[in-house]
């Protein structure tokens, strides 16, 4: 027995032991599940200080001598200054001197909020300017959108050369019109359901009200679908490392000698 | 009990029980599912294909083994492109610590793959760096698109001349500031593709793969452009797996040829293992989803037969 099969065949009992859960309750499962709590608290202290704070904070404070392969970089005390900035978020704990706690927690707000404008913009604007989309047809000599790609000699289909493309890609044939004018209605209609601000009266806006929230239904729906094929991925993956990394890999090489 | 009542008290243990064998089963016989590659995977495949030779790719590795099922999937496919394509990579994660780890197993399995095929394995300092987890995603972004040297600043690598500065390292030659990187590539399980967009998206062009829960979440970035390329969930792996064995309009692949008019010619990956993870697990997926179409079904005869026969 070598590493990798102790190492494969701890995943797997610990596979094992979280999946009984789903049989009963029971303290197998209890166990496992805290090791697992005790792991990842235990792995991130160690990742924070090696991967983080050693390189990002003690380094840059002590500096380093120079190598034979690298020059000496001089160390900047300013940094030690962060340690009782961050020392006073845990006075959060203290009912005599919990203000302090909220210097750290103000200077990340404060941080996070000037970030907030243009990070506003970057996500929606494209989004903003992508909802702009033409709803009157401007060639009417053919329904829909005339097919991009042709048939060539060997029968495998090619794109049309990137000019003709082009002027497809910019023609607002009545299908396209279709489409954008379902795209509108959708995100109006989504949009209305989200104004709370006065009463909405009326045929129209309580239609419109009703409409939007069918269209949020059936995006949660495709939402909640696709966390289910996700769910299942997780699944599928547990049984593959069981079954073949586990059984067939290393098992059956163990069992056979190899 | 009516038959019907049966169905509907069927113990959950045996329905467990009944998809993990389905699931387990198909695994054992991976099969070539017709798929076409959605016009988001298509993104990924042709966006790292355009990418310049000489430019160096951010891989922002933001997964656990909590969602290896997908996420192992992207990553392996992504690098497997990179590797197949000879471009230098800088690997470092923003969402948890235990992302780095994950990502660096991965990748050691990848090299054992290239040397499997007498190919040079990929060497830390000299063809990829790895960077570690930075805390505070948000402002590791904010600054990464404000001063990007500043922030690496006096970080050192193992390479195969001993410890250098990462600076001095052939992966970040011709590298001062965000807008000299070819693209940054997040995987992710989370939000930090939001973070992402919101930092750095005026400034580098931005590929996500991203787990199925958040695909829908995203999929807007796609629509309007601000993500050149977004794999989504399992279908996303299985995409690449098939955009890597026949490329994206590619003559040689014949009558295998995927065609996507929206898109330029993106060459088959040659030497390299294409199908991987997706191509096992897709049949599986399927098995599984054709179980809960049909679980859901008969429950919902047998209520309809039940009550039926409770008014009767």
């Amino acid at each position: 027995m070598d590493y990798a099969f102790l190492k494969v065949t701890a995943g797997a009992i610990a596979t094992f032991a979280l999946y009984s859960i789903l049989f009963k309750e029971n303290s197998f499962y209890r166990f496992f599940e805290h090791v697992f709590l005790g792991l990842a608290a235990g792995y991130s202290m160690v990742a924070i200080w090696q991967d983080t704070l050693y390189e990002n904070w003690w380094l840059k404070m002590f500096g380093q001598p120079a190598t034979a392969t690298a020059t000496e970089v001089a160390g900047y005390w300013p940094y030690a200054l962060l340690v009782p900035i961050g020392l006073m978020g845990y006075f959060v704990f203290s009912k005599k001197n919990n203000w302090m706690s909220r210097i750290p927690i103000g200077i990340l707000l404060g941080l996070w909020s000037g970030q907030q404008i243009t990070n506003w913009w970057r996500t929606f604007g494209p989004q903003i300017l992508g909802s702009m989309k033409p709803i009157i047809p401007n060639d009417f000599s053919r329904f829909t959108v005339p097919a991009q790609s042709v048939r060539d000699a060997s029968g495998a289909l090619t794109p049309l050369p990137p000019d003709q493309l082009e002027i497809i890609q910019n023609t607002v044939y009545p299908s396209v019109a279709i489409s954008n004018v379902v795209f509108l209605v959708t995100l109006l209609s989504a949009m209305s359901y989200f104004i709370f601000s006065y009463e909405v009266k009326g045929k129209f806006m309580t239609g419109l009200n009703t409409v939007g929230r069918w269209m949020l239904m059936m995006g949660f729906g495709a939402i909640f679908g696709n966390t289910v094929m996700a769910r299942f991925a997780l699944v599928i993956d547990r049984m593959a490392y069981v079954f073949i990394e586990w059984g067939q890999q290393n098992l059956l090489r163990v069992l056979g000698g190899g | 009990m009516s038959i019907a009542e049966r169905m509907m008290n069927v113990d959950r243990r045996i329905l467990y029980m009944i998809l993990a064998v389905v699931v387990s089963g198909a695994l054992f016989i991976p099969v070539n599912i017709p798929a076409t590659p959605d016009d988001s995977s298509a993104g990924v495949y042709v966006g790292l294909s355009e990418i310049p030779q000489d430019k160096v790719l951010l891989i922002q590795s933001d997964w656990t083994l909590s969602t290896r099922g997908e996420n192992l999937g992207h990553f392996e496919a992504l690098l497997r492109v990179v590797m197949g394509q000879n471009r230098k990579f800088v690997l470092y994660s923003l969402a948890d610590p235990q992302a780095p780890q994950v990502a660096r197993d991965a990748l050691r399995v990848l090299n054992a793959e290239r040397k499997d095929r007498g190919l040079e394995p990929y060497i830390l300092g000299q063809d990829y760096l790895d960077l570690g987890f930075f805390p505070n995603a948000e402002n590791t972004a904010q600054a990464m698109g404000s001063n990007l040297r500043n922030l690496w600043a006096n970080r050192k690598t193992k390479s195969p001349n001993g410890e250098i500065d990462i600076w001095q390292s052939p992966v970040l030659q011709g590298v001062s500031k965000i807008e000299d990187i070819g693209a940054l590539v997040v995987v992710t399980a989370s939000n930090t593709i939001d973070i992402a967009i919101q930092r750095l998206s005026d400034k580098v062009t931005i590929i996500c793969m991203c787990t199925g829960v958040t695909g829908p979440t995203v999929l807007p970035y796609f629509s309007t452009g601000q993500l050149k390329g977004l794999a989504i969930g399992l279908k996303g792996v299985y995409d690449m797996e098939l955009l890597m064995t026949y490329g994206m309009n590619d003559p040689a692949s014949g009558e295998n040829k995927i065609t996507n008019p929206k898109y330029g010619v993106a060459p088959k990956l040659e030497n390299s293992n294409t199908y991987g993870r997706g191509r096992q697990y897709y049949g599986a997926l399927h098995g599984a989803l054709a179980l809960i179409i049909l679980a859901i079904v008969l429950g919902n005869v047998a209520m309809l037969t039940a009550k039926k026969a409770e008014a009767a």
